[in-house]
């Protein structure tokens, strides 16, 4: 084989980096480029020519992706959900104060501030049972993750149209969190109601930027399935924190009403502990709590959103929010049926998600604003 | 709004295409030449660039030529892309006028002091 036919090949093969459609309208004038910019007598592509190429095709990956992500039904899925999910998120901290708190007080403002809902003095306590380094760390981080600020600062931003410094805001949640567990080997990522809020800020953050801006996203706000979204995070909510029980003891349901027998048999044959606290109920009588757990009035509420959405967005709607939520709710469900995956393992699981979405924002972010570049 | 200043390898692309239709090689060689040799873009970062000013419009594909089996696709500046490059430049002058303004009264300044 010549000089110039090993070169052609072995530029070929870079080229494939590229998509395939924008291989087929470019790659013959690219190779005509490479093959003229060769030195005489060159075999085979450099190592600086081949990591621009390389980079180029990621580039030009990314921007298609983009591309498509501004077409119509998922540009206003986007801005839908730029200013769905801030409002969601501070339902549900919202839920989290109100349950608790009403079940075992709200605490001082510090409690409140670090998310410990329902445990009056956690603050103050924190303190004394830990060195000072642990317990600021843990407080900084429950004031990221559990705590109500970012949720409202956020939600703020999103309201006053400020987009690029929300996506800010709901990006530093997870880096910090990351950050702070990196320096104490992943041990803080554990916990499932932590790893829901940063999947949630993460994926808030990358919605931010590829969204084409929150007025479109207000204006595209219909009231119907947005209230039954905001009333299956506030049932979730309650579920997540115990139910209803604790705040009617007294109330009973026949659960006659719920349907035949059988189902009724065939539920109560369920492991015990796992439906339990599944749908958050104390051990014995689940029965006469399953109408009043939110994970289950949360299911039927979604179910009826999913059936007044009938445009292509909303649709999309849903798929985004639903993401982070299905990934938290697959770790709070293993964390339900066992003890959680012990040390490194469980941990480096949890954190994976998070990780995952981090890069496909700073992916895409870059995608968006790399400028042309040179080569060194 | 106010468009973001170009970044200089697009700058010097369509300086390179406001002379005329180029093809890709063409476009490198006078990169490097508008630049002084200090630019010299790569295949990879070209065509990255090219799509980018396909997709705002401000570059477009002339036409195709198959010069010793290889194609060659010229591209040309569009209105559009020529309005772009005229406001980069005006705002370019703008800021070199400025800052040739003051280091002049700097200088002065500095002269009357001594």
């Amino acid at each position: 084989m010549t000089a110039a036919g090993g070169l052609e090949k072995s530029y070929r093969r870079l080229l494939r980096s590229f998509p395939a459609l924008y291989r087929s309208r470019h790659e013959e004038e690219m190779l005509g480029v490479l093959m003229a910019a060769a030195q005489p007598g060159q075999r085979r592509p450099g190592v600086r020519e081949s990591a621009d190429l390389l980079w180029s095709a990621l580039k030009i990956r990314i921007r298609m992706a983009t591309r498509r992500a501004d077409s119509q039904p998922w540009a206003a899925a986007l801005a839908l959900t730029a200013v769905l999910l801030p409002l969601l998120m501070v339902a549900l901290k919202l839920t989290f104060f109100l349950v608790q708190g009403t079940r075992y007080g709200y605490g001082t403002p510090a409690d409140i501030l670090i998310g410990a809902y329902g445990q009056p003095g956690a603050y103050a306590r924190s303190f004394q049972l830990n060195s000072y380094s642990i317990a600021v760390t843990a407080n900084v981080t429950g004031a990221l993750t559990a705590g109500p600020v970012p949720a409202l600062v956020l939600a703020a931003l999103a309201c006053l149209g400020w987009r690029r410094a929300a996506a800010g805001v709901a990006a530093v949640v997870p880096l910090a969190y990351l950050g702070i567990s990196l320096t104490r080997d992943f041990t803080l990522l554990a916990g499932p109601r932590g790893d829901v809020t940063l999947y949630a800020y993460g994926l808030e953050a990358l919605i931010l930027l590829m969204a084409p801006g929150t007025p479109r996203g207000w204006r595209a706000l219909r009231w119907r399935p947005s209230a039954l979204l905001a009333a299956a995070t506030v049932a979730a909510g309650i579920g997540m924190n115990g139910g209803l029980r604790s705040l009617f003891p007294s109330a009973r349901v026949n659960l006659a009403l719920l349907g035949p027998g059988l189902l009724r048999y065939r539920l109560a044959q369920m492991p015990h502990g796992f439906i339990d606290r599944l749908f958050g109920i104390g051990a014995g009588g689940w029965g006469h709590w399953l109408l009043y757990q939110g994970t289950l009035v949360a299911v039927i509420l979604v179910a009826l959103t999913i059936m007044l959405l009938n445009s292509p967005a909303s649709r999309r709607v849903l798929a985004l929010l639903g993401f982070p939520f299905a990934l938290g709710a697959v770790i709070y469900l293993f964390s339900l049926i066992s003890p959680p995956l012990p040390g490194p393992a469980g941990n480096t699981l949890s954190a994976a998600p998070v990780l995952l979405t981090l890069l496909a924002a700073m992916v895409l972010t870059l995608g968006r604003s790399l400028p042309a570049g040179t080569s060194p | 709004m106010s468009e973001r200043p170009l970044h200089e390898p697009t700058f010097l692309m369509l300086t390179a295409l406001a002379k005329g239709p180029q093809h890709g090689y063409g476009i490198i060689t006078d990169v490097e030449r508008i630049s002084d040799g200090r630019v010299r873009l790569r295949a990879g970062t070209l065509y990255a660039a090219l799509d980018r000013v396909v997709a705002e419009g401000l570059v477009e594909a002339d036409r195709d030529e198959v010069v010793e089996g290889r194609l060659r696709r010229y591209y040309r500046l569009t209105p559009r892309g020529g309005d772009r490059l005229a406001a980069e430049v005006a705002r370019l002058q703008h800021n070199a006028a400025v800052a040739a303004g003051r280091l002049e009264r700097r200088g002065r300044a500095l002269g009357g002091t001594t």
